[in-house]
């Protein structure tokens, strides 16, 4: 099979259309979009209002609505996202193994990754078509400026790489549990951890490095925690355009707690490029963990290049058998 | 087709299958019977390739499951005894989304999916969502989606389980309608009078064993000694009764004669000429009003056979 087959194959994966037809034919994909729409319109006036009452920050006028007003859509953008994420995806496989369908699923073509895989972005692509009905909001700050293009396109990326990862892991969850109510739980308490954990944590450990080396040492390195948080990242790449870059050494020296002079090795990394590493790691661990799962911790079993199969003819009826 | 070798499986300290045999041969409707917890789920779930033996070989169609489980998949359609169906998907959809799991060309599936809906008798029911069709209606559209790859071998898992009398019967002439079709058909139910009407093969298991499998002829007469036919006579006093019994004992080939219920129960040879005895009870004058094998034998079969065990 070539590459291009193999492409092909990857996102010509039944489930996601079976799941998709499935979803938008449910009342609540227009109430989400809608909820979804509704809540980010009305927070996003209120901080429009807000900023420019009191505009605050390093640029003047409008600029500076527009930059404070796109900072609150896309930080209000990302927690919306990680609120539905597990709700979309906690229950996909659960779900399946509840409903008594798996099985049937298993032994069928699809391998258990087109499994995982299909549930993924069948749960994704609902994830990004909310993202894609928000874009005319974010659309309507660039009439006041203070935000560029390539913020524009990292902060809608950092947007998908935080939905693709809270997918992941929720569908880890789902395949964990049994029940969807305990993958529900759990995923939510892991997204809790990813984000606020995460932003909490980096900033207490922060302030307490700072404290430990002294206001002298010059202002403080942000700890690896911070940035492994897609928040910190949109904040950081919004309101810090001349960036905020640390050596990957230094991080490393940082989540080590090693004490010395601060270390520059290796390459540099602005936090949303380690953001987007972070999840792609988490995505990458949290897929492989689920196949495992799905197929009972068993060494992968390779799927055989087959010859061309035969073509797949309906069963032949014998006469009167029609009803 | 079906062949299994000395398969076994552990889970825990409990011991579901003790070096299992079983060979299905090709067309045949093989009746996968045993008590609760006898193992057939478990050796139907390794057969579909969702299980993993400790030990032992099972093939299908010379594919071996543990080693090329893609391969069998090609080969088996798979009606677990429990199953679900998707919400606010029709009938249509819901063959043809597993009609592409089973890499059916996406030309041919919704061709495949209304020949299906023909065949199970759900043709009008094609716009209808699966969720809301009726449990015997589910149980055909989910023996037609364990077809849609056009398998040769069927694994059904207490195929007739939770049905009423009329889908239980149109279940069982789908299966008969199947056979003719050429398929081979594994098939494992609680409902012995029904698989004695339907199979051709049949096999014992109990704690893990195969205790009996065979033709179910000779698995009848191997268990059973004799086949049973059921005489009743125009005036079935007692005393023309007897006449008959006396008439009918001491012929070749027959076992017993037994006056039950105002009526004859003979007990034959495998190979005896059941037309014969009823030709001549006639020229003997004797007025028979109904002359049948007698269904239920599998019944004893299997009681037979499992107190043997125990």
């Amino acid at each position: 099979m070539t590459w291009s087959e193999r492409l092909i194959r990857l996102f010509d994966n039944p489930l996601v259309v079976k799941d998709g037809v499935s979803r938008m034919r449910s009342w609540r994909a227009p109430f989400v979009i809608t909820l979804y729409l509704g809540l980010l319109g009305l927070f996003g006036y209120a901080f429009f209002v807000l900023a420019a009452i009191y505009p605050q920050g390093q640029r003047v006028g409008a600029a500076q609505v527009g930059a404070s007003t796109f900072t609150a859509l896309a930080l209000i953008q990302l927690s919306l996202v990680s609120l539905f994420a597990p709700a979309l995806a906690a229950g996909a496989i659960s779900g399946e193994r509840e409903r008594r369908t798996l099985d049937v699923l298993l032994v069928s073509r699809v391998t258990p990754f087109g499994i995982v895989w299909g549930k993924l972005v069948a749960s994704v692509a609902f994830m990004l078509l909310l993202i894609l009905a928000a874009l005319p909001l974010f659309a309507a700050v660039f009439l006041f400026g203070g935000i560029d293009f390539q913020q524009f396109v990292v902060t809608q990326l950092l947007t998908v790489t935080t939905a693709l990862a809270m997918a992941s892991t929720s569908l880890f969850c789902s395949a964990l549990f049994r029940r969807t109510l305990t993958s529900t739980v759990v995923a939510y308490g892991v997204a809790f951890f990813g984000l606020v954990g995460t932003l909490v944590g980096g900033v207490m450990l922060t302030v307490a490095a700072y404290v430990r080396t002294g206001s002298l040492a010059g202002p403080p390195d942000a700890h690896p925690l911070l940035f492994a948080n897609p928040f910190y990242a949109v904040n950081q790449l919004i309101n810090e355009p001349s960036g905020s870059p640390m050596h990957i050494g230094r991080l490393l020296q940082l989540l080590f707690a090693l004490g010395g002079p601060p270390v520059q090795v290796g390459p540099t990394l602005e936090p949303w490029q380690a953001t987007i590493l972070v999840q792609l790691v988490i995505i990458v661990l949290s897929l492989f963990g689920a196949v495992q799962l799905l197929q009972g911790w068993r060494p992968l079993v390779p799927r055989r290049e087959e010859a061309e199969p035969e073509p797949a003819e309906p069963p032949e009826l014998p006469e009167g058998s029609r009803a | 087709m079906i062949e299994v070798q000395g398969l076994s499986k552990r889970y825990g300290a409990q011991v579901a299958l003790d070096g299992l045999d079983l060979n299905v041969p090709r067309g045949e409707i093989f009746g996968f019977v045993g008590p609760n917890g006898a193992g057939k789920t478990t050796t139907i779930r390794i057969l579909a390739t969702l299980t993993v033996p400790d030990e032992g070989v099972a093939t299908i169609g010379g594919v071996p499951v543990t080693e090329d489980p893609y391969g069998v998949r090609r080969l088996v359609g798979y009606m677990p005894d429990f199953f679900g169906v998707y919400d606010r998907l029709t009938a249509q959809e819901y063959l043809e989304f597993y009609a592409a799991c089973h890499e059916v060309p996406r030309h041919r599936r919704r061709r495949v999916a209304r020949e299906l809906l023909e065949l199970v008798d759900l043709g009008d029911r094609a716009g209808t969502q699966v969720d809301t069709l009726s449990r015997g209606m589910q149980q055909r559209l989910c023996l037609a989606r364990a077809l849609v790859h056009d398998p040769e071998v069927l694994l059904l898992d207490e195929p007739a389980s939770g049905l009423d009398p009329r889908a239980r019967i149109e279940i069982r002439e789908l299966i008969r309608e199947l056979r003719r079709m050429g398929k081979t058909i594994f098939v494992s139910s609680h409902i012995l009078p029904e698989l004695e009407e339907l199979c051709t093969w049949v096999g014992f298991i109990d704690r893990g064993r195969m205790v009996e499998a065979g033709p179910m002829d000779h698995v009848r007469g191997r268990v059973l000694a004799g086949r049973r036919l059921r005489v009743e006579l125009v005036e079935p006093e007692e005393v023309r009764l007897l006449a008959a019994r006396d008439l009918i004992q001491d012929r070749r080939g027959v076992i017993a004669v037994e006056v039950v219920d105002e009526g004859l129960e003979v007990t034959v040879e495998e190979a005896f000429p059941d037309e014969q005895l009823l030709t001549d009870l006639v020229s003997a004058g004797v007025g028979v009003r109904s002359f049948a094998r007698v269904t239920g034998d599998l019944s004893e079969a299997f009681l037979r056979l499992t107190a043997v065990e125990r």
